[in-house]
C-alpha cells in the first residue's frame, strides 16, 4: 500500500465523512488516491482560509450529536499551508479539535528552497496542539491516529501533519501491518487527568456550601465535555447563578431564571456586578482571558477562586486559585452533584441583589429594542438579532463573525439549543463566520444556521459563497453593513476623540454579488421589512443573502474599557 | 536604564530525544519573553530520552511555574521541574586561552588547581576549570579580561541532592 492509501484508510477509520481541501502539487498524489476511492465528500473552499473554517465548524457543531466528527483539511506545500495558518491558530486558540494534512515537497528537496517549500512544522509549530512530519511510509497511518487521539484527547486542539510527496507516493514494505484496534499512541509525556481528585472536590464543595454570594463561571469546557445540561442541573439544586464566557454561550438557556448572560467587556452589567461582589467563584473550563478579566488586580478582589479545567497550564495562569481541580468538566460536575455534603440554600437575598442589578440596562435596552434604529432612522443591529431570536424561538444554530455584531449576537440572541453558537473568541479572526457556517450546517443538516458578518468580515472571505453555490449549502447569510468596521469604529468613538481612521468601507453591491453566485438577495433598510425578510430566508430552501443597513454610530454597552476593571464599566451611552 | 539582577533559576525537564523538541521549548520561552541564561542537553539515562537544563532568570514564583507547566503541556516533555539552589548542585565547565606571565599563572594555579591543556611559548595557557558558575566567573576575574584570548563555557547543568 502506497503513502495515500494509508492516510485515507486512517482517516476512514477516524469516521472522517468530509475533506475540505485545495489541491496542488505537493498534495495531488492524495486527492488522486481520494478520486479513485470516492469514500469521502470533497468540499472544495476558494481559498484554503475557508478549508480550516469549515474544518472548525463541523468539528464544533458536531461534537454535541450522536456522531461527532473531526474536520479534517488539506492544503498543499508552500502557499497552500501558509493560507491554513489563520484557521489553525484560531482553533488552537479555541481549543477545537482540527486535523490539517498538508503536502510537502519531496524530502530529498526538503530545506533547499525548493519551488512551493515552506517550513510548515517550523511555522506551525508555536500555534497548534502538535505537528508532525513522516519521513517514511511506515510512520504515515500511525501518525493520523496518534494526531486524532491529540487532537481529541484532554484540551481539544488543532494538529498538523505534514507530509512530504515521495511519502505519500512509496508503498510500504511487505512486512508492515497496522492494527487501529490495537493501537495506543506512545506519548510518555502527555499528561491526561479527567477524573477530578476527591480531596480537591471535598473542599470545593465546602466552600459553596459556605458561601453567601457564589457566582458560577460556564467556559468553553462546558461545552467540549458536553456539560450543558449537567451544568444547569447543579446551577438549580444549588441556587448558583452562572455567568458565561463568550465560548460558554448556548451551554444551558440564556434566558434560564439564573444565568447572568454573558460576562466580561461587553458582558451584562448583571454577570459584571456579580462577579465583583461575589465571594467564591466556580468556574468551569475556562482561561480567565484578558477579555473576560479586565484589570486583573482588581479583578473578583473579594472572591475565594474555584477553577475546574482540563489543562493545568491554565490553573493560576491569569487568576490565583485557592482550589484548583485538575479534570475535565463534565467528570467533575458528576461527581460534585452527586456528593451528599452539597447543601441546597435558597440564597434570597444574594439572588434578590443579582436580580436588581439585570434592571439597571433593562430599561434602556427596551427602548432601543422598542424603536429599532438609531439616530438617523438606519437599523440597528441589536434590533436586528433580537427579531431573529424572537422569530426562531432562539433555537437556531449562529456563527458570528467578529466584531460589533458578533458580540450583538452574543447579547440579544436568546440561545436555546445546546451548542449553538460557533465565534472565534480567542484569535477574534475576521472572515470565519461565512465558511464555519458551512461546516457547521454539514454537521447539523437538520438545523437552521445562520452566518452573521458585519461588511468587513463578509468581504474577508466572500469567495466562499461560491462554494455554498457548488455543493448548494443552506446557510442564511446576514450582512450587518453600517459602512464601517464597527467595533474599531466604537473605540474611535470613545477613546480616540471620533477620528475614524481606516474604518470607514466601502461595500460591493451585494445585490450584483449575490446574482453571481446564483443565490436570493434581499436589502433590508427599514425597520417593518425587518421580519419579513427573515420570514423569506427561512422559507427560501437553500441559501440566502439578507443585507442590513445598519446605523454605524450604534454601540454594544455594557463596556469596560481595554485594561480597566470592573468598576470602570461604561453602562449606557455618553451624551454627544 | 538599569536591569535588576533578577534570581536565577535552574529548570530540569526530560524530553523526547527526537527533532523539533529543543525549537519547541525554546520557543515557547522566547514566547514567554526570557533570555535563556544557559541551556545544555545531553542523553538521560533512559533510551531515547534528554536530559535538558535551563536557567533563566525570574523572580517571580509563579511565573517560573508557569515555564513549568508550559513545558510539561508538550507531549515530548516527559517531566520538567524547577531546581532548588540549596537542594541541588549547579555545575559548569569552561575553557580559557589566555596570555599572562608565568609567575602571575603559578600564584592563581596554587589557589584553583585548574587543569593546563596546554602551556605555549609566550605565556599562553589554555585551562579547564569546572565547578559552580562562581567559580568560573571568579577564576576569569582574577585573570582579568585583559589577557583573556577565549574563552568557552559549557552553560550550567544540575543535578538534585
Amino acid at each position: 500500500m502506497k503513502g495515500t492509501e494509508l492516510v485515507l484508510r486512517a482517516l476512514h477509520a477516524k469516521g472522517v465523512k468530509y475533506i475540505f481541501g485545495y489541491t496542488g502539487g505537493a498534495i495531488m498524489p492524495i486527492f488522486d488516491e481520494m478520486e479513485k476511492q470516492k469514500l469521502f465528500t470533497f468540499i472544495m473552499p476558494r481559498h484554503e482560509q475557508g478549508a480550516s473554517f469549515m474544518a472548525q465548524g463541523l468539528s464544533r457543531a458536531s461534537l454535541s450529536t450522536d456522531t461527532p466528527q473531526i474536520g479534517v483539511c488539506m492544503a498543499t506545500s508552500g502557499p497552500g499551508a501558509m493560507n491554513l495558518v489563520t484557521g489553525i491558530a484560531d482553533a488552537h486558540m479555541d481549543s477545537v479539535p482540527m486535523v490539517s494534512i498538508t503536502g510537502q515537497v519531496a524530502t530529498g528537496v526538503i530545506a533547499t528552497d525548493a519551488f512551493q517549500e515552506s517550513d510548515v512544522v517550523g511555522v506551525m509549530m508555536p500555534i497548534c496542539k502538535q505537528t508532525y512530519m513522516p519521513l517514511t511510509t511506515e510512520e504515515v497511518e500511525k501518525t493520523v491516529h496518534e494526531a486524532f487521539y491529540v487532537a481529541t484527547t484532554g484540551r481539544f486542539g488543532p494538529v498538523v501533519i505534514d507530509l512530504p510527496k515521495d511519502v505519500q507516493v512509496q508503498s510500504v514494505g511487505e512486512k508492515y501491518s497496522f492494527n487501529p484496534k490495537t493501537f495506543r499512541p506512545k506519548l510518555p509525556g502527555f499528561y491526561y487527568h479527567p477524573s477530578p481528585e476527591r480531596e480537591v472536590v471535598h473542599q470545593a464543595i465546602e466552600m459553596m456550601n459556605r458561601s453567601e454570594r457564589p457566582v458560577m463561571f460556564c467556559g468553553h469546557g462546558v461545552i467540549s465535555s458536553n456539560a450543558g445540561a449537567m451544568l444547569q442541573e447543579f446551577a438549580e439544586k444549588t441556587n448558583i447563578p452562572v455567568a458565561f464566557t463568550l465560548h460558554g454561550l448556548s451551554a444551558m438557556p440564556v434566558d434560564h431564571p439564573l444565568s447572568l448572560g454573558m460576562m466580561g467587556m461587553h458582558g451584562t452589567v448583571e454577570a459584571n456586578r456579580a462577579i465583583m461582589n461575589a465571594d467564591l467563584i466556580i468556574s468551569f473550563g475556562m482561561r480567565f482571558d484578558d477579555r473576560v478579566t479586565g484589570k486583573l488586580n482588581e479583578y473578583a478582589k473579594n472572591a475565594d477562586v474555584i477553577h475546574v479545567e482540563i489543562d493545568p497550564s491554565e490553573l493560576d495562569k491569569n487568576v490565583a486559585t485557592t482550589v484548583a481541580i485538575n479534570a475535565d468538566v463534565y467528570r467533575t460536575l458528576h461527581v460534585m452533584l452527586h456528593d451528599p455534603e452539597l447543601v441546597s440554600k435558597p440564597r434570597r437575598r444574594w439572588l434578590k441583589e443579582v436580580a436588581d442589578n439585570r434592571k439597571v440596562t433593562l430599561d434602556g435596552v427596551a427602548e432601543e429594542l422598542a424603536s429599532g434604529v438609531g439616530d438617523d432612522g438606519k437599523l440597528l443591529m441589536k434590533s436586528i438579532i433580537s427579531r431573529l431570536s424572537d422569530i426562531t424561538a432562539g433555537k437556531d444554530i449562529i456563527v458570528p463573525d467578529v466584531g460589533q455584531h458578533q458580540m450583538m449576537a452574543a447579547r440579544f440572541y436568546n440561545y436555546q439549543t445546546n451548542n449553538s453558537w460557533f465565534a472565534s473568541g480567542g484569535a477574534g479572526t475576521m472572515g470565519c463566520s461565512l465558511p464555519m457556517a458551512i461546516g457547521a450546517k454539514l454537521a447539523r443538516p437538520d438545523e437552521r444556521v445562520w452566518s452573521i458578518s458585519g461588511d468587513g468580515g463578509f468581504q474577508m472571505n466572500m469567495q466562499e459563497l461560491c462554494t455554498i453555490m457548488e455543493q448548494g449549502t443552506d446557510v442564511k447569510i446576514m450582512i450587518l453593513n453600517n459602512g464601517y468596521l464597527g467595533m474599531v469604529r466604537q473605540w474611535q468613538t470613545l477613546f480616540f476623540d471620533g477620528r475614524y481612521a481606516g474604518t470607514p468601507m466601502t461595500s460591493p453591491n451585494y445585490e450584483l454579488i449575490a446574482k453571481a453566485y446564483d443565490l436570493p438577495y434581499q436589502k433590508v433598510t427599514d425597520l417593518d421589512q425587518v421580519d419579513a425578510a427573515i420570514r423569506a430566508a427561512i422559507d427560501h430552501n437553500g441559501a440566502y443573502i439578507l443585507e442590513f443597513i445598519c446605523d454605524p454610530s450604534e454601540v454594544i454597552l455594557p463596556m469596560i474599557p481595554s485594561g480597566g476593571g470592573f468598576g470602570d464599566m461604561i453602562v449606557s451611552r455618553p451624551k454627544s | 536604564m538599569t536591569v535588576k539582577k533578577m534570581k536565577r533559576r535552574a529548570i530540569l525537564a526530560f524530553v523526547q530525544d527526537k527533532p523539533g523538541t529543543l525549537n519547541k521549548i525554546s520557543m515557547m520561552i522566547r514566547r514567554k519573553m526570557y533570555n535563556v541564561d544557559t541551556l545544555t542537553v545531553c542523553k538521560a539515562k533512559a533510551a531515547g530520552v534528554s536530559r535538558m537544563t535551563i536557567t533563566l532568570r525570574e523572580d517571580d514564583e509563579t511565573k517560573v511555574l508557569q515555564v513549568i507547566r508550559q513545558l510539561e503541556k508538550f507531549t515530548e516533555v516527559i517531566r520538567a521541574k524547577e531546581l532548588d539552589r540549596e537542594q541541588s548542585y549547579w555545575r559548569e565547565v569552561a575553557i580559557i586561552k589566555f596570555e599572562l606571565e608565568k609567575k602571575a599563572f603559578e600564584k592563581l594555579q596554587k589557589k584553583y588547581q585548574v587543569e593546563i591543556l596546554d602551556a605555549q611559548p609566550h605565556d599562553i595557557y589554555i585551562v579547564q576549570i569546572a565547578g559552580p558558575t562562581e567559580r568560573i566567573d571568579s577564576f576569569l576575574k582574577d585573570v582579568g579580561s585583559e589577557h583573556f584570548i577565549e574563552i568557552a563555557r559549557t552553560g550550567v547543568t544540575a543535578m538534585d541532592k
